[in-house]
């Protein structure tokens, strides 16, 4: 399996996935959508798992592989999440992810190469990868999760609880994940080039969207009353999530980084 | 806006503080820093070696213990209040956001532009990184201190998370100053032990290395179809590579069907120009390939070979104007067989390799490079050695963070709600 035949076992995962999507608003159907949802995930893990023995090394190298994984994660946590809180919204919004994700790796598929640098070969390296990205998928998440708690709090000038249990659950176990990412990462630069911290581009950005996401977490402690700044600020810790994952390669100030691939 | 709101009932600057008297303390810290950076320039983190860092972190520490006497006052309780951790943690955000931004060179482009004057090229040499830094040091420290006094295991979560980032932030800040980096070239067979720092000096270390070889092994190159008097891989806007393997034989290149018959990766050359097995430091990789033209039909059969100091390189000619060409093989792995000898007589031997690095006497000894030109032919290796005698702090916090992690990811937020919310409450 490769990136030729990948369409064959993406269109199918997102064809179930969007169905199952729809049909988790009809109260009948949850046993379907449950079925279309782990029939599409299977699929997809099928074609990761082919494609892994293929390449002979861990697909976690260039940006389309973080991408395979990161809609697989979408998936399988929006799935867990949308069966422990029963949002429905939950599902539908991380299968259209998901498959938006799916949808950059088959029209703007980039250079794959097959060679991983000696730096990268390192027990370190798959831990650190797949922790960010289950972090980033939870980060996600809750940024819907915010705008949905800003629009109650607007209409009824009320937040409603258990959207907040919910989001604040998730921005808990996403800086779990961020955190245990850091330090892997750390760790294994240590062994690699040295220093556990060198202040390389992508590594300032990743402090910054941590310390956004620590200062939702103090707001939350105060009660109600710093709710909407707190809300407010998941979008914002979102964006600097992306410029930390994405943009930091097209910054002239992360010319020369170790994290550019 | 909401903050303002709410803090409109009690008078700036009247006890107890909140979010107003935060956000202007924090900045005024960070202007005073600004102010400094502009009069005095840049803060010399080097004026913190050892024992000065030591002496530092020991007032550090007792200034956090000494809060303990004023533990029932309003500034302490505000000094150590979430509305100024929040402030806090906020401009350390800003600060490393304009680095993030902002290349770190240490000097301006050129002209002396503004930016440049308030220490935005050397971020974490400014004041106003270094006052702020040293703040979030003693805020949270003295926290740690007032919730430790009435210590209660239900908050363990807490404690590691805190104790442990101000262990990292502590260790990692201070240590920085004592922590010593060099680079070694060692040729094979010989023994050295000059080293150079990032300046370019050369020191002498008590530690002396003997490389008795240095090996390499590589990736299977790729191939490319070049111009042959510009040597520009084709077609121009996008160019075309078949990476050699051997499970998949074929390939396009720039309109034309490859297909590789044979794959040597270790080959030297027969005196007819084709190639044979031989694993030896001056072989290179060499590929027999078949390249067809499907609009024409034109077939061209031949020896491919990239080549190293040792072996003339060798190209396939399609036409006069192009030619297929072999890349330049990726290292796989780099590693150099040595020995390493201390004053006192320690003796250890290693084969380094990157992400294995050998440690002796509080150093670490990495594989850092070798000559990229010579590739597997390289005669010497070049090591970095490192000196970190704050490592040990830095990662006892690292291994409670961890465990505080691991504690928010199982527990979420639920559990610990209760506490800490009625720890706020009876703060305001």
């Amino acid at each position: 399996m490769n990136w030729d035949t990948f369409i064959w076992f993406a269109l199918p995962a997102m064809i179930l996935w969007a169905c199952a999507g729809i049909v988790v608003y009809r109260k009948k159907s949850k046993v379907l959508a449950d079925i279309l949802m782990i029939t599409g995930i299977s699929i997809y893990t099928l074609f990761i798992i082919g494609f892994w023995i293929n390449i002979e090394r861990p697909p976690l190298r260039t940006m389309g592989e973080t991408r395979l994984w990161y809609s697989f994660f979408l998936a399988v946590i929006g799935y867990v999440t949308y069966r422990r809180w029963k949002y429905p919204w939950l599902l539908s919004f991380s299968a259209l992810v998901a498959s938006v994700f799916i949808c950059i790796n088959l029209f703007k598929p980039e250079i794959h190469s097959k060679n991983l640098m000696p730096a990268l070969q390192s027990i370190w390296f798959i831990p650190h990868v797949t922790s960010y990205i289950l972090s980033y998928a939870m980060f996600g998440a809750a940024t819907v999760g915010a705008f949905v708690q800003l629009r109650k709090i607007n209409r009824k000038g009320l937040s409603d609880k258990k959207i907040f249990d919910f989001l604040d659950n998730l921005v808990y176990v996403g800086f779990g994940f961020l955190v245990l990412g850091m330090l892997m990462g750390c760790v294994w630069a240590k062994e690699a080039w040295g220093h556990y911290w060198s202040w390389d581009p992508k590594e300032t950005w990743a402090f910054v969207t941590s310390m956004a996401y620590l200062a939702y977490i103090h707001l939350r402690l105060q009660g109600k009353k710093y709710e909407k700044t707190a809300l407010w600020l998941l979008p914002v810790a979102l964006i600097l999530l992306l410029i930390t994952w994405i943009g930091v390669n097209y910054l002239p100030s992360a010319q020369g980084s170790i994290h550019v691939y | 806006m909401t903050i303002m709101q709410q803090e409109n009932k009690r008078k700036f600057w009247q006890m107890p503080w909140g979010y107003p008297e935060s956000i202007t303390i924090t900045a005024g810290i960070a202007f005073v820093g600004f102010v400094l950076q502009i009069t005095i320039k840049e803060f010399n983190f080097y004026l913190l070696t050892s024992p000065v860092n030591l002496i530092v972190g020991a007032l550090i520490v007792s200034l956090c213990l000494l809060t303990l006497t004023i533990r029932k006052s309003k500034f302490l309780k505000w000094f150590t209040s979430i509305p100024f951790s929040v402030c806090l943690i906020m401009a350390l955000l800003i600060l490393t956001l304009i680095m993030g931004l902002t290349p770190q060179t240490g000097t301006a482009p050129a002209d002396r532009n503004f930016f440049a004057l308030l220490g935005f090229y050397n971020m974490t040499g400014s004041w106003p990184f270094i006052l702020i830094y040293f703040t979030t040091l003693l805020s949270l420290g003295s926290l740690i201190v007032r919730r430790l006094a009435k210590f209660n295991i239900k908050d363990y979560g807490f404690y590691l998370n805190h104790i442990g980032l101000w262990l990292v932030l502590l260790a990692g800040g201070l240590g920085h100053a004592d922590m010593e980096r060099y680079i070694m070239h060692v040729r094979e067979g010989e023994v050295e032990w000059r080293v150079y720092d990032d300046e370019g000096t050369v020191k002498e270390l008590p530690i002396a290395i003997q490389l008795n070889d240095f090996d390499m092994e590589e990736y299977p190159p790729k191939l490319t179809i070049i111009d042959r008097t510009t040597g520009e891989p084709q077609p121009l806007s996008a160019p075309d590579y078949y990476q050699i393997d051997t499970k998949a034989p074929t390939g396009k290149l720039d309109g034309w069907v490859l297909e590789m018959n044979e794959y040597i990766h270790q080959a030297v050359r027969n005196s007819d120009s084709t190639y044979r097995e031989m694993p030896m430091p001056g072989s290179t990789p060499a590929a027999h390939i078949t390249m067809t033209n499907p609009s024409t039909g034109e077939t061209l059969t031949g020896w491919v070979c990239g080549g190293n100091r040792a072996q003339l390189y060798k190209s396939l000619e399609l036409s006069e104007k192009y030619t297929v060409v072999m890349t330049v093989a990726e290292p796989k792995r780099f590693m150099s067989d040595i020995e390493v000898y201390t004053p006192d007589g320690t003796t250890k031997s290693a084969i380094l390799e990157v992400n294995h690095p050998l440690r002796i006497k509080g150093w670490t000894i990495y594989q850092y490079g070798y000559d990229n030109a010579a590739g597997r032919l390289s005669s010497y290796s070049s090591m970095e050695l490192v000196y970190d005698p704050w490592i040990v702090p830095v990662y006892i916090g690292f291994v409670m963070i961890a465990i505080g992690a691991i504690a928010m990811i199982v527990r979420g937020r639920s559990s610990n709600r209760k506490t800490l919310l009625t720890d706020n409450q009876k703060e305001e």
